[in-house]
């Protein structure tokens, strides 16, 4: 077997290859960057709704999602150009009405996540109370974030593979031990309403294939492409659905309390009393991708405005990004509870009307008969 | 004293020597006749009073003169070999021109029978020469110089690294003799393959900088690019190789190097091997090996001399032990401060109790243990050693135990901290980085707490994910993520494993080891490494 290499593709001076992520990044993206969010405020809600049955909107939202990715996936097989270049040459410049349209919704995607943020914050790692400014240095981080190419968010999805896995592995051990899968039981407990609606409320945690839409659009599909990143999102939805098990598990009929799932769902295990909180170390890796996950659709924001304003360097419009977000959270944290409930009960379907139309890629016209093996570079 | 040692060599002067003037520059003008104006010349080029001359005759009364720098040449050589056998020289039978016996440069090559002699033909070059610590000749009537290589320039003997010792393998280490560093290197690597390239930089000390490679085995554009960014350096000195790699570095004001370093040749040969390319500067017994990655900070010489098992317990350690050293103090501050359950019960009681009366704040006590920490290890460091003895009880013990009897500070700030620093020196090329880290982690802690804590770890993350050296990513090979290469990472596999060179080099020959009774490769599979090997 060849060996591939890693030397960067920018030393290598190769155009095409520039600022460009591998399916491997996507598919670990999919499999430990985006079930982040989803263990974080998503088992509260999952279980205010639907109790005991809270895996059932949780996979009805992965059948969904998984039927837009394969469609996804498929559109991108159908070509040797990426999608968006597929669709700056069908579109021309109206191709820019949907990068206005991508930037705005991540902007707008990027709402409940930093809110959830800046409450988990604050519950997590304070036990004093922390001054209103404390949260404002991870709008500096997003700026940060935001400046670099999309290249940078492919190796975060490497690094995820350690950062997430390790002690996403070592909580669940801690977890297990305590967990009473019989709390599940019986299925089907609560009617479909309920179903519906927490399927609705999650909306924002569920609607992953928009967020690999700028990494699946920025990727050359060769062969093989579509099963790794299946794959991916196949491990990282196994992982939440773990999760959610576990943590109705063991927290049973009070679980709708338990707010910020991932950092409580080992608090009960034996040792920490005589050991400390060692658990939160755990948490804080976790947090790590969290971070990186909230602010994703900032980078997408900025990434997408960059390209409709065809700007070279994104410093400036980082920074305004992440300042109008710094702004809008510092003034809006206090009507979480409406805005939480405004997004369940009649946003929502922004939320599901951008999921799915990722599959309109499918009208883009076929040009190549069958995709080649992957180049070799990362 | 590891420098006592001086001996004798002699240095073969540059063959393919390059003329450091142009047509403009007056030093490039051809040498005189006239012995007595070529001597008025270089003495108005180096009028410093360590250039000495010597004048003497031949037996035929041809005069002729030595020009050198004082300290640099073995003079007893060059009284044996130079000024003795043309004192002696007579050429009377030869034709008389114009009054003078006729000495032109094949009788005088004939004559002093020097191992090392080379002609220059332009005084600059002579200069140069003679600064270089070799010997000018020159002969009343020939307008040739004459250079004899007979330095002795004052090195040390080959001694064990005092930064980078070894209980298994090879002890000895590079000196500041860029020569020496280079045989050292030819002897371990017996190859045609291994090339030097020198490159002079330092626009005042002209200093060799060699840049050494495996031909066939290094990337030729890493090789061409670091070759290319040397010779782009524009300095008046350099005096050590860090001068070299601040110009090899993409980030210059990063806290990370991005460009390793060692003080052994067997790391050195080894990193060759892999497909790096070296840079060796003389005067400096610290070479460079580029692409760098984090990685290599983990890795001891030693890990590949004892079993992969231990070879991954002790990578697994420094890891944990750097980790401990950066964060400890900070958690400990943010434990107090913001987040007391990071603590056990009982050691929150303990801690309560000895800070209770404390006239300082967790964080500001920190700081000053870390500082009093920071000044005790640079005293030490510049400290004559008589002296280290009183230092050490000054410190542990008067600044130590006498704050904490006087409730200055408390003990578990002390014993964190020193925990700390001796944690810090399990990876010992990373001190410098990490003791700014642990600096910067202390600050946010103080300030944020634990979310500072994870939040700058957030931002380094990202920050080294997008630092790229020589097309070499910082973080290889966990980000991008290359399972072939994790294999000599945190978890070090056994030698027959290691059967390719790692992939973030894109080395063109990939094999390094072939086990025996393994595998036979496709025909066509990898050409280059049947070529090279």
């Amino acid at each position: 077997m060849q060996a591939t290499t890693t030397i960067d593709p920018d030393f290598r001076g190769d155009p095409k290859q520039k600022d460009a992520v591998v399916s491997r990044q996507i598919a670990l993206f999919a499999a430990f960057v985006l079930p982040i969010y989803k263990l974080l405020e998503a088992p509260s809600v999952l279980a205010r709704f639907t109790g005991g049955d809270l895996l059932l909107p949780a996979l009805l939202h992965y059948v969904f999602q998984t039927g837009v990715l394969i469609a996804l996936l498929v559109a991108a097989s159908r070509s040797e150009k990426t999608l968006f270049e597929r669709l700056d040459e069908k579109l021309g410049k109206w191709s820019l009405a949907v990068y206005i349209s991508l930037a705005a919704y991540f902007l707008f995607a990027s709402i409940l996540p930093l809110l959830d943020l800046e409450k988990f914050v604050y519950a997590a790692f304070f036990d004093t109370a922390p001054t209103l400014f404390s949260f404002a240095f991870f709008f500096l981080f997003c700026a940060f974030v935001c400046t670099k190419g999309i290249k940078a968010m492919g190796r975060i999805a490497d690094l995820s593979l350690f950062l997430f896995l390790l002690p996403f592995l070592a909580l669940l051990v801690m977890a297990l031990g305590e967990a009473d899968f019989t709390n599940l039981l019986p299925f089907f407990e609560y009617d479909l309403t309920h179903t519906v609606s927490a399927f609705s409320y999650t909306s924002p945690h569920f609607s992953d294939v928009a967020f690999l839409l700028p990494l699946i659009g920025n990727l050359r599909f060769k062969k093989g492409d579509g099963v790794k990143i299946g794959v991916g999102y196949g491990v990282g939805s196994l992982c939440t659905l773990l999760f959610l098990g576990v943590f109705y598990g063991l927290y049973s009929s009070i679980a709708w309390r338990e707010h910020y799932a991932f950092s409580k769902i080992a608090q009960y295990f034996p040792a920490l009393s005589v050991i400390g909180r060692i658990d939160f170390l755990f948490v804080y890796m976790l947090c790590i991708v969290l971070f990186f996950y909230v602010a994703a659709p900032l980078y997408y924001t900025a990434h997408f405005t960059a390209k409709v304003g065809k700007l070279r360097g994104k410093t400036a419009i980082s920074f305004a990004i992440s300042f109008a977000a710094f702004l809008f959270v510092l003034f809006c944290n206090k009507y979480y509870d409406a805005i939480y409930a405004f997004f369940g009960t009649r946003l929502f379907p922004i939320f599901l009307v951008f999921s799915l139309a990722p599959t309109a890629f499918l009208l883009l016209k076929k040009d190549r008969a069958k995709p080649q093996k992957e180049a070799p570079h990362a | 004293m590891r420098e006592k040692v001086n001996k004798l060599r002699i240095v073969i002067p540059s063959k393919t020597h390059t003329p450091i003037v142009n047509k403009t520059n007056p030093n490039a003008q051809p040498f005189d006749k006239s012995l007595q104006k070529n001597t008025q010349t270089i003495k108005k080029l180096l009028p410093s009073e360590d250039i000495l001359s010597y004048a003497f005759q031949t037996a035929d009364g041809v005069d002729c003169t030595l020009f050198y720098a004082d300290g640099m040449v073995n003079k007893e050589l060059l009284g044996t070999l130079v000024a003795r056998p043309l004192s002696f020289l007579e050429l009377k039978e030869r034709e008389n021109e114009g009054g003078r016996y006729a000495l032109n440069e094949e009788t005088l090559e004939k004559t002093i029978r020097f191992p090392e002699l080379k002609t220059v033909e332009a005084l600059a070059d002579a200069v140069k020469e003679i600064l270089d610590g070799n010997t000018l000749l020159l002969v009343d009537g020939l307008q040739t110089g004459f250079i004899a290589g007979a330095k002795l320039l004052p090195v040390r003997t080959v001694t064990e690294p005092p930064t980078d010792v070894a209980v298994k393998g090879p002890r000895e280490g590079f000196i500041e003799d860029v020569k020496t560093n280079m045989s050292l290197v030819r002897k371990r690597l017996k190859t045609p393959e291994l090339r030097f390239e020198t490159v002079r930089v330092g626009k005042r000390s002209d200093t060799a900088v060699a840049v050494c490679w495996l031909e066939g085995t290094s990337n030729p554009e890493v090789k061409a690019a670091i070759v290319e960014k040397i010779k782009k350096i524009e300095i008046d000195a350099v005096p050590d190789s860090s001068y070299i790699a601040a110009f090899l570095s993409p980030r210059p004001h990063s806290v990370f190097r991005s460009v390793g370093t060692t003080e052994k040749p067997d790391v050195f040969a080894a990193k060759i091997v892999e497909g790096r390319v070296g840079i060796l500067v003389d005067g400096s017994p610290i070479a460079l090996t580029a692409p760098f990655t984090l990685n290599e900070d983990f890795q001891t010489s030693e890990d590949y001399f004892v079993s992969p098992f231990m070879a991954t317990i002790f990578r697994l350690l420094r890891f944990v032990s750097l980790f401990v050293a950066i964060l400890l103090p900070a958690f400990y501050v943010s434990a107090q401060l913001f987040k007391m359950q990071l603590l056990p019960l009982g050691l929150m009681l303990t801690i309560a109790s000895s800070v209770l009366e404390l006239p300082l704040s967790p964080a500001l006590e920190m700081f000053v243990v870390l500082f009093l920490l920071e000044t005790l290890k640079e005293a030490s460091i510049r400290m004559p050693k008589y002296v280290g003895m009183s230092l050490s009880v000054v410190g542990a013990l008067v600044l130590g135990e006498t704050a904490v009897s006087a409730g200055f500070l408390s003990t578990p700030a002390i014993i964190i901290v020193a925990f700390s620093g001796i944690c810090m020196y399990t990876v010992p090329d990373f001190v410098e980085t990490g003791s700014i880290l642990r600096w910067l982690y202390l600050l946010v802690a103080g300030g944020l707490g634990p979310f500072g804590i994870v939040l700058l770890s957030a931002f380094l993350l990202y920050y080294l994910i997008t630092s790229d050296n020589f097309g070499a990513p910082i973080l290889a090979p966990f980000s991008p993520l290359n399972r072939r290469d994790l294999r000599d990472s945190f978890v070090k596999y056994n030698m027959q494993s290691l059967a390719t060179r790692p992939n973030l080099l894109a080395s063109p020959n990939k094999t390094r080891l072939r086990v025996m009774g393994g595998k036979k490769k496709k025909q066509g599979e990898n050409d280059a490494s049947d070529n090279n090997d």
